[in-house]
């Protein structure tokens, strides 16, 4: 009796911990994708805005299937983007974000231009890509602290393509406050933050101009401030195109 | 051990092996026999008391956005603390920060699985009384089959308002074990597609059920005009959508997913205006208690609309019963001074900008409540409610204002008591469009509830705040200066404002509606040039209407009746009722409206040495920032629903 119940205690012990052995041996993914959006015409990288609501990567694993399910990650605010731990594959790699898309479709679905880049990941690539921002934002001159402490800025706002489609109303134009330089629609200090929307073709008509904005709410606190202009037409996913952050020291 | 013992271990051995073979053997006979223990089709479609635990099942499913729904927690949910009305710029809620779209993570009712089950449902239910249908007379079956049909299209019409083109599966999927089940990753339809599907299940619905629903009458099951209502409210739907949304995504064989050609708007627009036509003459506006002079009278009869179960404007209802289907409103929202035993209230308080929609208020030339004299000092009042005294009385029915009475009680709202001088007039608190703190010189003001009360010069003693606030610490209380009316029972005792003890009955689609969406549909129309079908004149006759019974102004001739005038009638009509996300949805102007926006609030003080008060408007003094992101306008299909099935395409953004 002993011994049967020993044998069926020893099976169990065995069922039980063999798969618990069963360890994930697949190794992490440690591969390297970096690379950079660059406006086409000024060869800088584009800025924009940390969070969701900025330019993404999108990776299309194409050798695992035909039809995959898109896997995305984040620009850095600057335009670059580094993904250390992506699985080595080949991959159709592209971006989105405020800037003439890099995968156009017609309004009836039709694939017009694609201007993806295909990747064979295996170790370490870059990959960069030059796209035509919507709009195309540069600072005139720097951030001016006037008499009550409010600062005014100078900024010159023009488009980044020649695409009528794109040449779309310019429907806010803002100039973000906050005391970190990730400065953007998703953070800012609303105190002193100036908000503008824009009607019909007011704003357009303010591009090329040099355009003046000052901080609201009075007297700026005693700390370090980040200034930047963002600027938007409703086009995609209706996301903003930024200047540099600057600093009022 | 003895060898005679092993031997007759081993006899036992063989008696027990025994006994579980033919144990087992017998077992296996009985498999084709029906197991008791489980309700089987017969027994359900057989009686009419099956097929009514059937359609309670489907109705208890039906995903409409009531007492117990919040963007954040989803359907069927008790715990309504980040209330619609918070995301819309309708109302600020201490609980929610700024705007969100819906937080699937965090429903406790699975948006994409829940819905597709009740389509599943649905499915089951109409292939399957076809074949007990000699049971009934075909009047039954006929009627049934149109309910089946009625909740089918009402959970597209929930799937599409949020996703866009969803897929369509009209027919029970069935899965055999170890079986390909390519066939069961049925893929997205184009937007389309599934409106139009919504539109033919509801035809069939129209035609099918009898004008009062047999088993129920009383509104809360679909009868042919329920059906028509909600055929006029989803083609409204999608005529918007075809005329006003930007957002588009193909899928590769070319199936516009998000998104409808504009040229098909006008048709969409023409079915709304039919499907709402279809109801003239069967209800009406009620008016039961109002009066075409007395302001009074139209208060009352405001209210009541809500609460009164003989009401001909209702059309669906959705009933509660203690203790099994209960909700929660009033322990949410009454005002802080009325706080039931369990705590909460004062959750949904009314924006500045919201009360600013209504007429019968001071106005400065630019449309903003006018609180300040010639010479840029505030006005003062004598009481809170004189500054309201010539309001429209549905605004009055919709919110409480500072100082009106609810439940028998003056509503206390004040934000301070300012102490100082008052000669030559008092200036502003703050420069104008400041986000600052008030500041604290000259300002006595309370922190929370237990307050220290402050002596006036004439000696008599006042409570810095309010009963229902404004504290500076404690944001359970009138934190806009208002807070909401709407749906409140008055006859509630306050030891009975608990939490999950409410039964209201929750009016999913009432007369006002149809006829604002006959209206919305007519007006898009002439804005079309496609007047061919239509009586244009009905916007204008409509909104009148509407406006009579709220005691509003009226709309000096039919030019006035634009689509702007109809949308604003919609959103002070509709207010609170979890309607106006779906309408800012709609129209796309979501996002321009909530565009780094704070909201305004109306804060009234008491000025010590003057004995009267004053209002101070600005913005929301917690400067909660709304930016809608374009994105939600096409939500994001759920993760878990896309490892399920790999053939769904994600909406553009996520």
């Amino acid at each position: 009796m002993k011994k049967i119940f020993y044998y069926s205690a020893l099976c169990l012990a065995i069922a039980i911990t063999s798969s618990c052995s069963k360890v994930d041996n697949y190794p992490a993914p440690s591969d390297t994708l970096s690379g950079s959006t660059i406006d086409e015409a000024t060869g800088k990288t584009l800025q924009t805005e940390v969070g969701g609501g900025g330019t993404r990567v999108k990776l299309l694993e194409t050798s695992y299937s035909a039809n995959p399910v898109p896997i995305y990650f984040q620009s850095k605010q600057d335009g670059t983007f580094n993904n250390t731990k992506v699985f080595a594959a080949t991959y159709k790699v592209s971006v989105e974000g405020p800037f003439v898309p890099i995968v156009q479709t017609d309004n009836t679905g039709t694939v017009v231009s694609d201007s993806s880049q295909t990747v064979v990941l295996k170790g370490s690539a870059t990959v960069n890509f030059k796209v035509q921002p919507f709009l195309r934002l540069e600072w005139v001159g720097t951030p001016v602290v006037n008499a009550d402490k409010s600062v005014t800025v100078q900024v010159k706002i023009t488009r980044g393509t020649n695409i009528p489609a794109y040449q779309l109303d310019v429907t806010n134009i803002n100039l973000y406050v906050s005391n970190t330089q990730y400065d953007g629609s998703n953070n800012y200090d609303p105190r002193y933050s100036t908000l503008t929307s824009y009607n019909g073709s007011t704003g357009t008509a303010l591009l090329g101009q040099t355009i003046s904005i000052t901080t609201t709410g009075g007297a700026l606190p005693d700390q370090d401030v980040y200034f930047r202009v963002g600027a938007r037409i409703n086009a995609g996913l209706n996301q903003y195109n930024y200047t540099t952050p600057v600093s009022a020291h | 051990m003895s060898n005679s013992n092993q031997q007759e271990i081993m006899k036992k051995f063989k008696y027990i092996f025994l006994v579980l073979l033919v144990a087992g053997i017998s077992a296996c006979r009985k498999l084709n026999i029906p197991p008791k223990n489980i309700i089987q089709d017969p027994q359900v479609f057989t009686s009419t008391g099956g097929i009514q635990a059937y359609m309670a099942r489907l109705y208890s499913e039906l995903p409409i956005e009531d007492f117990r729904y919040s963007p954040d927690m989803g359907l069927n949910f008790f715990w309504i603390i980040k209330p619609t009305p918070a995301t819309t710029g309708e109302a600020l809620s201490r609980d929610q920060g700024g705007s969100t779209p819906e937080n699937f993570g965090g429903w406790h009712w699975d948006v994409w699985a829940g819905n597709y089950t009740t389509i599943h449902d649905c499915d089951y239910f109409i292939q399957t009384l076809p074949t007990y249908a000699s049971t009934y007379t075909p009047a039954q079956v006929n009627a049934w089959l149109g309910e089946a049909y009625f909740v089918r299209a009402m959970t597209y019409f929930a799937l599409v308002k949020r996703f866009g083109g969803v897929p369509i599966v009209n027919k029970v999927l069935n899965y055999t074990p170890g079986s390909d089940v390519t066939d069961l990753k049925v893929p997205r339809s184009s937007e389309q597609a599934v409106w139009d599907q919504i539109g033919s299940d509801l035809d069939f619905a129209i035609a099918n059920l009898p004008a009062v629903n047999s088993d129920y009458g009383d509104g809360t099951r679909a009868n042919k005009f329920v059906a028509a209502a909600f055929k006029s409210r989803a083609m409204l739907y999608a005529g918007s959508i075809a005329k006003y949304n930007t957002a588009t995504l193909f899928d590769a064989a070319k199936n516009q997913l998000c998104g409808i050609p504009a040229s098909a708007a006008a048709g969409y627009f023409q079915k709304a205006y039919d499907a709402a036509k279809l109801l003239d003459g069967q209800y009406s506006l009620y008016l039961s208690a109002w009066s075409p002079t007395d302001k009074a009278a139209q208060y009352q009869n405001f209210v009541n609309l809500f609460s009164d179960p003989a009401s001909k404007e209702n059309i669906f209802v959705r009933e509660y019963q203690y203790p099994n289907s209960v909700h929660g409103y009033d322990a949410y929202n009454v005002p802080r001074q009325l706080m039931g035993p369990n705590g909460y209230s004062s959750e949904v308080n009314p924006t500045l900008d919201f009360v600013e929609k209504f007429g019968g208020l001071p106005k400065n030339p630019d449309g903003t409540l006018k609180t300040l004299d010639a010479s840029g000092h505030y006005i003062l009042f004598n009481n809170t409610m004189d500054l309201f005294a010539n309001v429209e009385p549905r605004l009055r029915a919709s919110v409480i204002l500072p100082g009106d009475v609810f439940k028998g009680q003056n509503i206390e709202i004040r934000r301070g008591i300012y102490t100082g001088p008052v000669t030559g007039g008092i200036s502003p608190l703050l420069p104008a469009g400041s986000k600052s703190q008030y500041p604290t010189t000259n300002l006595v003001v309370s922190s929370n509830s237990g307050q220290t009360a402050y002596k006036l010069p004439d000696g008599t003693l006042m409570n810095p705040a309010g009963l229902s606030g404004v504290f500076t610490g404690d944001q359970t209380c009138a934190i806009s200066g208002f807070s909401v009316r709407k749906w409140l029972n008055p006859n509630l005792a306050t030891s009975q404002v608990l939490e999950n003890n409410e039964t209201q009955t929750w009016i999913e689609m009432r007369y006002a509606e149809v006829l604002l969406n006959k209206a919305e549909a007519a007006a898009e129309l002439a804005s079309l040039g496609q007047t061919g079908s239509i009586n244009t004149s009905d916007a204008f006759t409509i909104v009148n209407q509407i406006r009579s019974r709220a005691g509003a102004s009226l709309l000096a001739g039919a030019g006035d009746a634009k689509i702007d005038t109809i949308r604003a009638e919609r959103r002070k009509e509709l207010a609170f009722e979890n309607k106006t996300y779906w309408d800012l949805k709609r129209w796309r102007i979501f996002d321009k409206e909530q565009n780094g926006t704070i909201y305004r609030v109306l804060m009234p003080f008491y000025s010590a040495q003057a004995g009267k008060y004053f209002f101070d408007q600005r913005t929301d003094e917690r400067n909660n920032v709304y930016t809608y992101d374009t994105r939600w306008y096409y939500e994001q299909i759920p993760g878990g629903a896309i490892s399920k099935s790999s053939n769904l395409i994600q909406n553009p953004g996520y």
